[in-house]
């Protein structure tokens, strides 16, 4: 007996190179297909005509990587010229990008380098102030609301912080207006790393201390245990871990249904792996929001 | 309001010594888990984004050396813009000044070739305007300009740079031969670099065709890149070549 598809109408997943062909022959129901932004800043090329021919199946999310929300040193004007002019082609479903910086000059009046990397910003009051600066400036370019996402972070400012995690993006949301990209496995990645007694529970309690109506959008990836660094590592190379689809059942009581993005960059499965872990992300959907109804 | 301009210069001092930790060419012996965890993303990106623009020196080089340069390389020029594909302008002049580099004297040029053919592959889509030939036979060369199609370029190396290219990219035995032959004659090739489809395409041409074209990329008037091929260049061939090739994307009258 075959399983029954799901309804996929709020269930993405990201379009890469290796799928290409597949997907946009073979058209899998799915309710969005997300893409990094930077990946099609060029003038022209074949990526942007795989792109032009998958909105004509699929709705598009712009997911950056670079914009670089927390730089002290701000936005960069050229970055931000590429990223409208995409969204002036794709009409893309949702713009969003990361609660992060990478972007600073190495030398005083020196030349701005980009880490290209998210790295992670201080929980304070003029981190905030940098942000949502920041943000305001990508809306009112864009002229729409972006999403931003919560990091997997290896490194924390504890000696700085005069706020949690949960309050800076709740403060990031009031004031730009713009809406939380909540990824669940980044919790759990921040918990283990923290060392945390009950990782679960402390990724719960970070979903129950957010304002309900800031999230516009999910994301679920796989983490892998990094033996080099005795870290674990949002590598989004594999499946989702069990633990992080009860963070994401919890989250969908508390929002309720979401877009949800299921992540995949690293060691990429075959299209129907993928898709499978798409599916269960729309059955929990339906499951939890039906019981909740 | 200088108190909140003090906090900000806070950050941005944090932030620039994060960077400086992570662009700083020898790792803190100290260094934490997550800041060895975020130098080794660094290189890893930057390895994944010259493998991917640079497939030649790739080859040549073989995957660890690539890989240990493509490291070095994210230190010494560390990228400015937050698309890798941007990235690697500066690679072929940091090449020919390495010293570990010294038996491979064609390899900058190589690397110069690679990143031609990735820009390429990048350059604005275009359509050939194949009415605005007629130009050709109704005005004066020094009222025309023959504009190429985006991503074209010229170079001219004292290597044979389209021999090791082809031979890399084909990986036929016979294409070595003839690429090592030349390497060791010390064989200058000049090329043309355009687009077919999709992929960037390595052209050989002679000198006065490259000089042509260089003039052209420079914005002479049809005229004006005659007299610089000089009388021993040959126009109708290199059209015939530029119209199959794809270089050519407008005749176009001066001022239109």
């Amino acid at each position: 007996m075959q399983a029954v598809t799901p309804d996929m109408t709020l269930t993405g997943v990201g379009l890469r190179q290796p799928h290409y062909r597949e997907l946009l022959e073979d058209r899998p129901a799915l309710g969005f297909v997300e893409v990094h932004s930077e990946n099609f800043f060029a003038d022209g090329g074949a990526a942007l005509a795989v792109l032009d021919q998958a909105r004509e199946i699929y709705p598009v999310s712009l997911h950056g990587v670079g914009l670089a929300l927390g730089s002290a040193a701000g936005l960069d004007p050229w970055h931000l010229d590429r990223l409208s002019r995409l969204a002036q082609r794709v009409q893309p479903v949702r713009v969003s990008d990361h609660a992060s910086f990478a972007r600073a000059p190495l030398a005083a009046g020196g030349a701005v380098l980009h880490a290209n990397d998210l790295l992670p910003v201080a929980f304070t009051t003029s981190s905030l102030d940098i942000m949502v600066r920041n943000v305001l400036q990508v809306q009112e370019r864009l002229r729409r609301p972006i999403l931003v996402e919560n990091l997997s972070a290896y490194l924390s400012f504890d000696d700085a912080v005069q706020m949690s995690e949960a309050e800076f993006l709740a403060g990031l949301c009031r004031r730009s207006g713009c809406q939380l990209l909540l990824d669940v496995n980044n919790l759990m990645v921040n918990a283990l790393n923290a060392h945390a007694a009950d990782p679960l529970g402390a990724c719960r309690r970070f979903v129950d201390v957010l304002p309900v109506g800031i999230v516009g959008e999910i994301h679920l990836a796989g983490y892998c245990e990094h033996s080099d660094f005795g870290i674990v590592i949002d590598d989004h190379g594999s499946r989702v871990r069990e633990a992080v689809w009860a963070v994401y059942a919890h989250a969908l009581r508390r929002f309720g249904a979401l877009p949800t993005l299921v992540e995949w960059d690293t060691d990429l499965p075959s299209l129907d792996v993928l898709l499978g872990e798409a599916h269960r992300a729309a059955r929990l959907q339906s499951e939890v929001c039906e019981a909740h109804r | 309001m200088k108190r909140t301009a003090d906090h900000e210069a806070a950050e941005a001092q944090r932030q620039h010594e994060l960077l400086a930790a992570l662009a700083a060419p020898r790792a803190d012996a100290a260094a934490s888990p997550g800041l060895q965890a975020y130098r080794a993303n660094a290189h890893a990106s930057a390895e994944r984004a010259l493998r991917s623009a640079c497939p030649t020196v790739l080859a040549l080089l073989g995957g660890e050396d690539f890989a240990q340069l493509a490291r070095e390389f994210w230190h010494a020029h560390p990228p400015q813009r937050g698309d890798l594909g941007e990235w690697g302008a500066a690679l072929p002049e940091w090449l020919a000044a390495h010293k570990a580099l010294v038996d491979w004297p064609y390899l900058a040029d190589c690397a110069w070739l690679d990143l031609a053919l990735h820009h390429c592959e990048r350059a604005a889509d275009a359509v050939f305007d194949a009415a605005s030939l007629a130009l050709l036979s109704s005005t004066e060369p020094r009222r025309l300009q023959l504009r190429l199609m985006p991503g074209v370029q010229g170079l001219a190396s004292c290597w044979p740079l389209a021999s090791i290219h082809a031979a890399h990219a084909s990986n036929d035995e016979g294409l070595f031969d003839v690429a090592r032959e030349r390497v060791q004659a010390a064989q200058g090739e000049a090329v043309v670099v355009a687009r077919d489809g999709w992929r960037g395409v390595v052209h050989r041409v002679d000198a006065p065709g490259l000089i042509f074209l260089q003039a052209l990329e420079n914005g002479a008037d049809l005229g004006r890149a005659l007299d610089a091929a000089g009388d021993g260049f040959d126009f109708a061939a290199w059209l015939a070549d530029a119209l199959r090739c794809h270089w050519l994307k407008e005749v176009a009258l001066i001022g239109d």
